[in-house]
């Protein structure tokens, strides 16, 4: 068994998947893990995406879209609805199921090396300390792998930057629980991606409805983690939720996990290490939306681990460039939407009744997120600043 | 003691938020190290589904 490569990546989720095609693509030998069994399997997400975004990455295989998106409707906790429609939004929800389980498969036919039920449970250091390999358990025995650089893609319950010595525990608020959902035999509008804001559905998140093909949706929530303590937990609140909305829908699948709500991680690299993805906190705080920044991560780790090992000399300059770039794609502008959500989320209910009306009088075709939060600034003024940085990127 | 006594999603949020590294997934288990584990509690409150508990042992 090959136990020598020149780059092992630790996930087989569209960070890890990405970092492999890409590297292989470049020439490099590449030996993925996955700790579960099965590629895609399961979907912890509400699989909505930006289309043009998606589009920029890779070619689309149109099995992967479930439905395309065009409209987005906040609902308030009065249970008024207020419709944003602009072609921002355009986007789909996809089949992240069979994404994944497709752009493994184009990975491996790249040349990148796929093993699944592989735990990777530590990060091996050589006698100088220096990153050169993992240990990995697969059905209770262990063996070591050692390659000249790794790629942490072991999304948000990552180990391996925590090995490394980076401070990647997640504060308690800065984490979403979730829950979701899928549903079957549901009457929603198809174009439309449904968020319900108010501390009555979700404190300290929100709940969705993302429809999917042939009658089918993604009914989720999120709360924030500090909400959790009070007896609550997400469960308790979807299944309020659903009680009140869907009290007829077949449940297809269930699924929960940890969003990262934090910004990105501060440290993206290391001598020998490169982290993305969920791993990296590469997530959109205000909306939890991190399937593109995964990939658009996974891409640029595999590109910078490849040109590294063809230049081991480089290796410093283009992890500087790795962090860099996606400070710049994503990582700012996370900055600035992470003060939106630290002053969006201590709203009251009555504070987005109000909002929201206020946004009602506006005009559909001149309502856009950008509107919503000019109302929300006249009410705080503070967050202007915060506000144009995040829809400008300034 | 933390232990498991509901149903576990292996989702990994108490892995995220635990300060201890005392947690890990494995293929199809969540593992807790009891040497490790400080019962601070924090997985415990974040858990979606209230599967960790501690229990006090008599």
């Amino acid at each position: 068994m090959k136990t020598e490569w020149d780059i092992i990546v630790v996930g087989g989720g569209p960070a890890g998947i990405f970092a492999a095609l890409e590297a292989a693509k470049a020439g490099a030998s590449v030996l993925l893990f996955e700790r579960k069994r099965e590629m895609g399997i399961p979907v912890r997400c509400g699989e909505a995406v930006g289309k043009v975004d998606f589009h920029s990455y890779t070619e689309v295989d149109p099995r992967w879209i479930s439905t395309e998106i065009n409209t987005f409707v906040m609902v308030l906790p009065n249970g008024k609805e207020v419709k944003l429609k602009s072609n921002i939004y355009a986007g789909y929800i996809i089949n992240r199921d069979l994404f994944e389980y497709d752009m493994a498969a184009r990975a491996a036919a790249a040349g990148a090396c796929i093993r699944m039920r592989s735990n990777v449970c530590d990060l091996l250091k050589n006698v100088s300390g220096e990153i050169c390999g993992v240990r990995v358990e697969k059905r209770g025995t262990f063996q070591e792998y050692h390659a000249r650089i790794v790629i942490a893609a072991d999304g948000v319950e990552s180990r391996i930057a925590r090995q490394a010595g980076i401070a990647s525990v997640l504060n308690i608020r800065d984490i979403e629980p979730c829950v979701q959902a899928t549903l079957s035999g549901v009457d929603i509008p198809e174009k439309a991606l449904y968020l319900y804001v108010g501390t009555c559905y979700a404190p300290g998140g929100y709940a969705w409805v993302f429809p999917k093909a042939n009658r089918c949706a993604n009914v989720g929530l999120g709360i924030n983690g500090k909400y959790s303590k009070r007896g609550r937990n997400a469960e308790s609140y979807l299944q309020d939720f659903l009680k009140r909305f869907f009290p007829e829908a077949s449940v297809q699948r269930y699924v929960s996990g940890g969003v990262p709500v934090s910004t990105n991680l501060e440290t993206l690299s290391l001598k020998n290490l490169l982290i993305t993805g969920d791993a990296g906190h590469m997530v959109n705080p205000l909306n939890g939306g991190g399937i593109t920044h995964a990939i658009e991560s996974g891409i640029r780790a595999g590109k910078a681990a490849a040109g590294a090992c063809r230049k081991p000399g480089e290796m410093q300059s283009l992890f500087d460039v790795y962090e860099k770039d996606i400070y710049r794609r994503f990582g700012k502008n996370h900055e600035s939407q992470y003060r939106i959500k630290e002053l969006v989320y201590q709203m009251n209910d009555e504070e987005y009744n109000r909002i929201g009306e206020e946004v009602l009088k506006i005009d559909l075709k001149k309502r856009s997120f950008l509107a919503v939060f000019r109302k929300v600034v006249k009410e705080h003024p503070g967050f202007l600043a915060d506000v144009l940085r995040a829809f400008t990127g300034i | 003691m933390l232990v498991l006594s509901g149903h576990c999603d292996q989702c990994g949020t108490c892995v995220a938020v635990c300060p201890a590294n005392a947690l890990m997934l494995t293929e199809s288990a969540l593992v807790i190290d009891h040497e490790r584990c400080t019962l601070c509690a924090l997985c415990v409150n974040i858990c979606p589904f209230a599967a960790l508990e501690i229990k006090h042992e008599d």
